[in-house]
């Protein structure tokens, strides 16, 4: 758990805030919020709760946040504590993501994402599919015909076992009626890993965030033959959906208030992070830091977390993860 | 030398009044958090990462490096005093360095161990600056079988800390395999020996375990044995170290760096596997007349070695990071996501985009290093002085702090139930001579030799021949054999 | 068949090491079959160290019936009776630190784990060691969570600092 009260932040932070006068305080919607990230410092989820923090004190719309970070097992520690916590509080918020879905699945977890109430999903990272740039794979209908031939042989990488890039894998092997446990899918421990194992031409494909191997497809070490999206995310590079194999699926990340809270109060959660969508300062982040806007709000956010949920245990049975 | 050109322009960049301050900063701050258990260069630099809102790149960049460096510098103070280990790369240095602590030369360990970082951490980045690009397009040849051998040619190290019963050692060894395989399977996403507990998915911290069994249990032995009215003193002896001293230490300082750079440049590297190596090798290369010192009185070698080992390593990281925007460590992964902060796309493209960013850094690398040693050596007659402290006080002091390590980064009262815990088996494994360091060695060893056996297969389709027809990993296995017969070989001829 | 009682202690020590080996085996049978491709699934490695486990654990209790090995270690020749005082106040300085921290803070909890720890160790001035613990928890409370932003356990003293 972590309060980032960073005195060198701060001390660096207050001259620049004097210097540009704290904006008028009509805009405030809240005095404070209390963010919690179920994941260390550096990560995605707090990336996004930081970059909220920064755009909503820009904008004027909240006066100080309180972060709290309880990292773990893909948010499933942090989320029976923010639970039991901050129930029926309405200044508490919750980061999580498609991450969190599939943990709280596959680790038969007590508290679900059910035990908080959907605000806004606010961003998301498209899968892509690369594969060495020596390989014989040219484009992706090559990919998929040897997926068809024999899934076994050709050997996969990605994040660990279970999660969002061995979930693409499987939601692609079902179009060709081939399933996950047939795959020859290496799981390595981060992006670096991966990278080195596609660089080095060890393994014949790998799927992760566009973010992870854009620089090295851009650089030409990798070679693109799809991402995951709705829209392309690469200049030149076609989705899964457009080349014929319907899967769109993403890394996305939201926000969630405390269990309990009345309507009035879930209303006004989901104004402030409207307000904060649209204002200048957050399309500049998301901007920056090459963020997909995703955002989907209320009930909407609710109907496609259902969704997410029912795509994600179907793969998860079958690679064995839920019975 | 156009990479000599390039540098002497960081040097300009990196000299100027405020990056000067920032390289302090972040040498001092690093410093702090090295002595600490737990508390490492990849959470701190994480914790500073909102002042990317507010520094220009290069300042931010500088002191994240001099922290990285810095911590490496810190983590050896604690385990040459208090046998508390403040970074997995230091767990190896608190063998020998306790010792030396306990038999009054704490100052010579500490000195061996700050100038060892000196001289690694230059050779290091000297290594990044002329080196790493070729290094590491070599390094990408190496796939998950080759690290397999490589992790089967560190398991002989363990030979080097058995004590004297290969029983009661491999006993110890297989505690730390079992302490290792907690947690959720990489390649399966299934939990193992969790017996439930949902914190512990994510594994046991290996720092944890070693604070436990070094400082917990050494602690609960003491209070075991402790006589009433009974005053261990420690003695300080002398601060510097000898003219003996110096011809011990520095074959092994060029050793450890020789060995470290190499493997923090290997994207599945990192720092422990080089600590290991190299006291395995100071142990079997150590002058006759010095021999009886490791594991007794502790000897120089052992120190002066893994410190320059853990340095060089830690220089290499950042090769594979600046040259393919490769993240092989948490660190460099925390770093890398600081250049996103600032619409830099870290990448092949970076050495070439961002050139005088690079640079600059690369020249603050090697200011940190002096700043670091000019910063470290005065203090060993200062910290050397923690000695004096009466054993209650002392005992105590080191208590809070392995609590504040391992309560301070999850806080959860189950690390510190674990802490104890591993600290009470300690505590009995002293009693009954079980070796303790074979389980750190056991803990980080066994899951990446696991992994790294198992996505070989998988990539093999299964074919276990696949670590003998690749030629450098059948190469690895015949040293890793060389290294565990040739010894004995190497006697019976002899005789 | 009798032993001596060093070899005793040494043949629980024995069937400590047999127990975790049957933990282990015990819990690699309960790691789910993975249906995913591959030669070695998720409980080979487990079971591969149960079983070397057991068989270590088994050689030492053979070794503890052929007399032990604790009479031939350094300690244990003269070896100091137990010091259930010591042990006991150190194990309350652990205790006292688990159950408080989450409750009343680092600072209380570590301080008074200080003071129990130092009276372990035979220090007659716990006042004394009061003021050190205190001194030292706040220090490190404050350069954690003021200048690092870490928080180490908030509690009713850390409010009012």
């Amino acid at each position: 758990m972590m309060r980032r009260r960073t005195l060198l932040a701060a001390s660096l932070a207050a001259p620049a805030a004097i210097a540009l006068g704290r904006p008028a305080t009509a805009a405030e919607l809240f005095p404070s919020l209390s963010v919690f990230v179920p994941a260390g410092p550096g990560g995605g989820w707090d990336g996004l709760g930081r970059a909220m923090e920064q755009a909503s004190r820009a904008a004027g719309l909240v006066g100080t946040f309180q972060f709290e970070n309880v990292g773990g097992a893909g948010g499933t520690v942090g989320l029976p504590r923010f639970v039991s916590q901050k129930r029926g509080r309405a200044d508490a918020l919750f980061i999580g993501g498609a991450v969190m879905v599939g943990a709280v699945l596959a680790n038969r977890a007590p508290v679900g994402l059910k035990d908080v109430t959907p605000l806004a999903r606010m961003t998301t990272e498209p899968g892509i599919i690369v594969v060495p740039a020596s390989s014989e794979f040219r484009d992706i209908a090559g990919l998929m015909a040897a997926y068809r031939a024999n899934p076994g042989a050709v050997a996969t990488c990605g994040g660990s076992a279970g999660g969002i890039d061995h979930i693409t894998l499987g939601l692609m092997l079902k179009t060709v009626g081939r399933s996950a446990r047939d795959a020859s899918y290496v799981a390595f421990a981060g992006g670096g890993p991966a990278q080195a194992a596609l660089l080095g031409a060890q393994v014949k494909a790998g799927i992760s965030g566009v973010s992870e191997f854009s620089e090295q497809v851009k650089a030409g070490r990798l070679r693109a033959l799809a991402t995951t999206g709705d829209t392309r995310s690469l200049d030149g590079v076609p989705t899964l959906k457009e080349s014929g194999i319907d899967v769109v699926i993403g890394n996305w990340r939201g926000v969630f208030g405390a269990p309990g809270i009345n309507p009035a109060q879930r209303a006004a959660l989901v104004d402030y992070l409207t307000t904060l969508h649209a204002s200048p300062q957050w399309q500049d982040i998301m901007t920056t830091r090459g963020w997909d806007d995703a955002f989907l709000k209320d009930e909407a956010f609710a109907d496609f977390l259902r969704k997410d949920e029912t795509d994600t245990l179907a793969v998860l049975r079958e690679v064995g993860l839920v019975t | 030398m156009d990479s000599f050109n390039n540098l002497m322009g960081g040097f300009a960049h990196a000299l100027s009044f405020a990056n000067l301050g920032w390289a302090i900063l972040g040498c001092f701050l690093g410093t702090a958090i090295g002595v600490l258990p737990g508390i490492g260069p990849a959470l701190t630099i994480a914790l500073l990462l909102p002042i990317t809102y507010q520094v220009s790149a290069t300042g931010a960049f500088i002191l994240f490096c001099g922290v990285f460096y810095g911590a490496m510098y810190g983590g050896s103070t604690t385990s040459i005093l208090l046998n508390t280990p403040g970074e997995s790369g230091s767990i190896i240095t608190s063998l020998e360095g306790a010792k030396m602590a306990k038999s009054g030369r704490a100052g010579p360990a500490l000195a061996t161990a700050a100038i060892g970082s000196f001289f690694a951490g230059t050779i290091g980045t000297l290594g990044i600056t002329f080196l790493g690009p070729v290094i590491v397009e070599y390094a990408l040849r190496l796939g998950p079988a080759e690290y397999f051998c490589l992790m089967v040619l560190c398991f002989v190290t363990v030979s080097a800390v058995l004590g004297g019963s290969a029983l009661r050692g491999l006993t110890s060894l297989a505690f730390g395999l079992m302490l290792g395989l907690v947690g959720i399977d990489l390649q399966s996403g299934q939990p193992r020996l969790t017996f439930g507990v949902t914190e512990v998915l994510d594994g046991v911290n290996v720092v944890l375990v070693a604070v436990g069994l070094f400082a917990v249990g050494e602690t609960l032995y003491l209070a075991w044995r402790h006589v009433v009215g009974e005053q261990v003193i420690q003695p300080v002896g002398s601060i510097m170290l000898s003219k003996a001293d110096w011809k011990r230490s520095f074959w092994p300082w060029m050793r450890g760096a020789g060995l470290g750079f190499p493997f923090g440049v290997l994207p599945a590297g990192g720092t422990e596997m080089p600590t290991m190596l190299s006291y395995y090798a100071e142990r079997k290369l150590v002058k006759p007349e010095f021999a009886h010192e490791f594991g007794t009185t502790g000897a120089i070698e052992g120190v002066a070695g893994p410190e320059a080992a853990n340095n060089a390593a830690a220089a290499g990281v950042l090769v594979p990071m600046l040259t393919l925007g490769l993240p092989t460590s948490a660190t460099a992964a925390i770093m890398l996501s600081a250049f996103q902060s600032y619409g830099i796309q870290p990448g092949p493209m970076l050495f070439v985009q961002q050139a005088d960013l690079v640079w600059t850094l690369i020249a603050s690398l090697f200011i940190a290093n002096v700043m670091l040693v000019v910063l470290n050596l005065p203090l060993v007659g200062l910290w050397v002085q923690i000695l004096k402290v009466p054993t209650p006080q002392l005992y105590a002091g080191i208590l809070v702090f392995a609590t504040i390590g391992t309560y301070g980064i999850s806080n959860s009262v189950t690390d510190l139930v674990l802490l104890y815990g591993i600290g009470i088996i300690a505590m009995f494994m002293r009693r009954f001579d079980f070796p303790t360091a074979p389980v750190v060695i056991g803990m980080i060893l066994g899951p990446m030799a696991e992994q790294a056996m198992r996505q070989a297969l998988v990539i093999s389709q299964g074919d276990w021949t696949t670590f003998l027809t690749r030629p450098a990993s059948a190469t690895l296995l015949a040293i890793a054999v060389l290294a565990l017969v040739g010894p004995r070989i190497w006697g019976l001829v002899r005789r | 068949m009798t032993l001596r009682p060093s070899a005793r202690a040494d043949l629980g020590a024995a069937v400590f090491v047999l127990g975790l080996g049957i933990l282990a085996m015990w819990q690699a049978m309960v790691v789910p079959a993975s249906p995913l491709y591959g030669q070695v699934g998720p409980s080979f490695v487990p079971y591969l160290v149960a079983v070397l486990m057991l068989a270590l654990g088994v050689g030492l209790c053979l070794a503890a019936l052929r007399g032990g090995w604790s009479h031939t270690l350094e300690d244990m020749q003269n070896p100091a009776p137990t010091n259930w005082r010591a042990l006991g106040l150190l194990f309350a300085g652990l205790l006292a630190n688990l159950a408080l921290i989450e409750w009343l803070g680092f600072v209380i909890a570590a301080t008074a784990q200080f003071v129990l720890v130092a009276a372990a160790f035979g220090s007659r001035r716990p006042l004394r060691d009061l003021l050190i613990g205190a001194a030292v928890c706040i220090a490190a409370f404050m350069m954690f969570d003021r200048l690092l932003g870490v928080n180490i356990g908030a509690g009713i003293l850390e409010g009012v600092l």
